[in-house]
């Protein structure tokens, strides 16, 4: 489902939670909703889920607006870790209303994904641990197979194997029944192999949005003496830098062409790639108070690598 | 739209548990009072103080649990507000109904212990055994529970405290209006202590159409509040 969001703005209060967003989903991936605590990412998920209204701008899922629009919303799932789809009474309960209000609900899928997570039907939700409550939520985010489906940190409190469990389900359901879904969490690390397209929120604004593969590849990381390292990155944009004795590590920002390559070869400097949640914590650093990749204030930009 | 059964039958299930529930408490206080007293009033009589409670929490549940379930699950907010308004309008007469039947067994447990079936305060019904009007009198009573709950809960999870705080005095006189229709005898906190009750001496038609209209301006009033309502997305 194609996702288009126009200058998007909610407000709370006197706090801007969106500040005129504007992106394009093209659908049918897995995205990557990442941006740090009140970036907007709930948000953003939020207004596209119907479950509150935008202040301003526009949001188009399928080429209709989303809010009190029944075509639109039925087509649209968000987990969030609050449990609205979950908290209502037994796990059975939940199941049973969701299959009753979901029309693409697979029975079959969510009782094979209780017995994996180990979720006991007749279980209060209320009762459950945070895992388990964040299991259930991904067990109807899954089976509910909406076409929009979200995931808001719905993985809060599960352990490792439970998150693997989530991750695989994820993937294989997917394969099986393309659509498209995205990922919001904090746990970058876990979740980047799933990303097929990133999109990093700032203070309300997109920072940047492109796909998991360009955006790894524009942020490499250059080791080597100092000197070597600073006359290889003048006139790059240098996200970080680290010294260790007479080293330096610098995190560079920008493709860097095969001739560039044989350069830094040549010069005795190491080139390494830059893990997203690196890159992620580099793009939205705020030691002053402004994004590090972005002048303070300047409008959100088209769709691209080049973080705004 | 489509006819909420679930919603329904999830509420009706829990109604008939509680509905049994009930039943045995009130026969185990019947007999105590049998045998260390006098048993000489109906003891089902006195289950509405509390299932009207029941009544209210139901309503604010509707609103505080299953809105946000039916949004989340992609619903709109007016085929919920659809779904709550047929579900109040049919569970309320569920209630009646269950709450008739339970006269029906007290009165032949009273008739095998030879027990007197006498009402102890003013109804729309002189008899235990006139069924019709026993349900209408206590479906118009659950029902404006019922509808001032879903007020509440409404004012609850749109405005949190302070908008129960300033709904509450609208809440309380529908239900005061409402139930001043239907009996003599409020057994609300403070009602009776400092007069609060209606002595409406009107006939019976218009008494009936007030008490409807009443529930149905609860339940009209809590469109407004939820028909934009947006969800919280943090825990409470």
């Amino acid at each position: 489902m194609k996702v288009e969001i126009d200058g998007l703005g909610l407000r709370y209060g006197e706090t801007a939670a969106l500040d005129g967003l504007t992106c394009t989903l093209d659908g049918g991936k897995i995205y990557g909703l990442l941006g740090r605590n009140g970036s907007g990412k709930t948000s953003l998920m939020s207004v596209l889920a119907a479950f509150r209204r935008q202040t301003f701008g526009q949001v188009r899922v399928a080429g209709e607006p989303v809010f009190e629009n029944r075509r639109v919303t039925r087509r649209i799932s968000l987990i969030t870790h609050t449990g609205e789809t979950t908290d209502i009474g037994t796990a059975e309960d939940a199941l049973y209303f969701a299959e009753w209000l979901r029309p693409d609900w697979d029975g079959e899928l969510a009782r094979s994904l209780m017995d994996a997570f180990g979720l006991a039907p007749k279980a209060k939700v209320k009762e459950m641990s945070t895992g388990q409550r964040s299991a259930m939520g991904a067990v109807i985010g899954l089976a509910g197979r909406a076409p929009l489906t979200m995931f808001d940190e719905c993985h809060l409190g599960m352990d490792v194997p439970s998150r693997k469990i989530f991750y695989d389900a994820l993937l294989a359901d997917y394969m099986d029944h393309p659509r498209t879904i995205v990922l919001s969490s904090h746990l970058i690390d876990e979740v980047a192999p799933l990303f097929e397209e990133v999109l990093i929120l700032d203070r309300g604004r997109l920072l940047l949005q492109e796909e998991t593969p360009a955006l790894l590849g524009r942020g490499t990381t250059v080791t080597g003496p100092a000197d070597r390292v600073a006359a290889f990155t003048a006139g790059l944009t240098v996200l970080d830098e680290r010294r260790l004795g007479p080293t330096v590590a610098a995190v560079v920002y920008g493709p860097l062409d095969d001739a560039r390559r044989r350069e830094a070869a040549g010069a005795g400097l190491e080139l390494a790639p830059v893990p997203l949640q690196d890159l992620f914590v580099h793009l939205t650093a705020d030691p002053a108070g402004a994004p590090a990749a972005a002048p303070a204030g300047a409008p959100a930009a088209e769709p691209s690598g080049e973080p705004r | 739209m489509r006819f909420p059964s679930r919603l329904l039958v999830a509420n009706m299930f829990f109604a008939v548990l509680l509905w049994l529930a009930a039943l045995a408490v009130t026969a185990a206080i019947a007999a105590a009072v049998a045998v260390f007293g006098d048993l000489d009033q109906s003891a089902w009589e006195k289950v509405p103080q509390i299932a009207r409670w029941y009544a209210l929490f139901t309503g604010v549940a509707l609103i505080r649990e299953f809105l946000p379930m039916y949004i989340a699950h992609g619903q709109t907010r007016r085929e919920f507000g659809g779904h709550a308004l047929v579900t109040a309008l049919l569970f309320a007469p569920f209630l009646g109904v269950l709450f008739a039947l339970g006269y029906l067994i007290e009165r032949g447990v009273y008739a095998l212990a030879g027990l007197p079936p006498v009402l102890g305060r003013g109804h729309l019904y002189a008899d235990t055994l006139q069924f019709p009007v026993v349900v209408a009198e206590h479906t118009l009573q659950f029902a404006v529970w019922l509808a001032a709950g879903t007020f509440l809960g409404a004012a609850y999870y749109r405005w949190a405290g302070g908008g129960v705080l300033a709904c509450l005095p609208v809440a309380a006189g529908l239900v005061l209006l409402a139930e001043s229709t239907v009996g003599g005898d409020l057994r609300l906190p403070f009602a009776n202590r400092f007069g609060l009750g209606l002595d409406l001496a009107w006939p019976a038609a218009v008494l009936a159409g007030t008490g409807v209209a009443t529930v149905l301006a609860g339940l009209a009033l809590t469109w407004p509040i939820i028909r934009d309502v947006p969800l919280r997305t943090t825990r409470a």
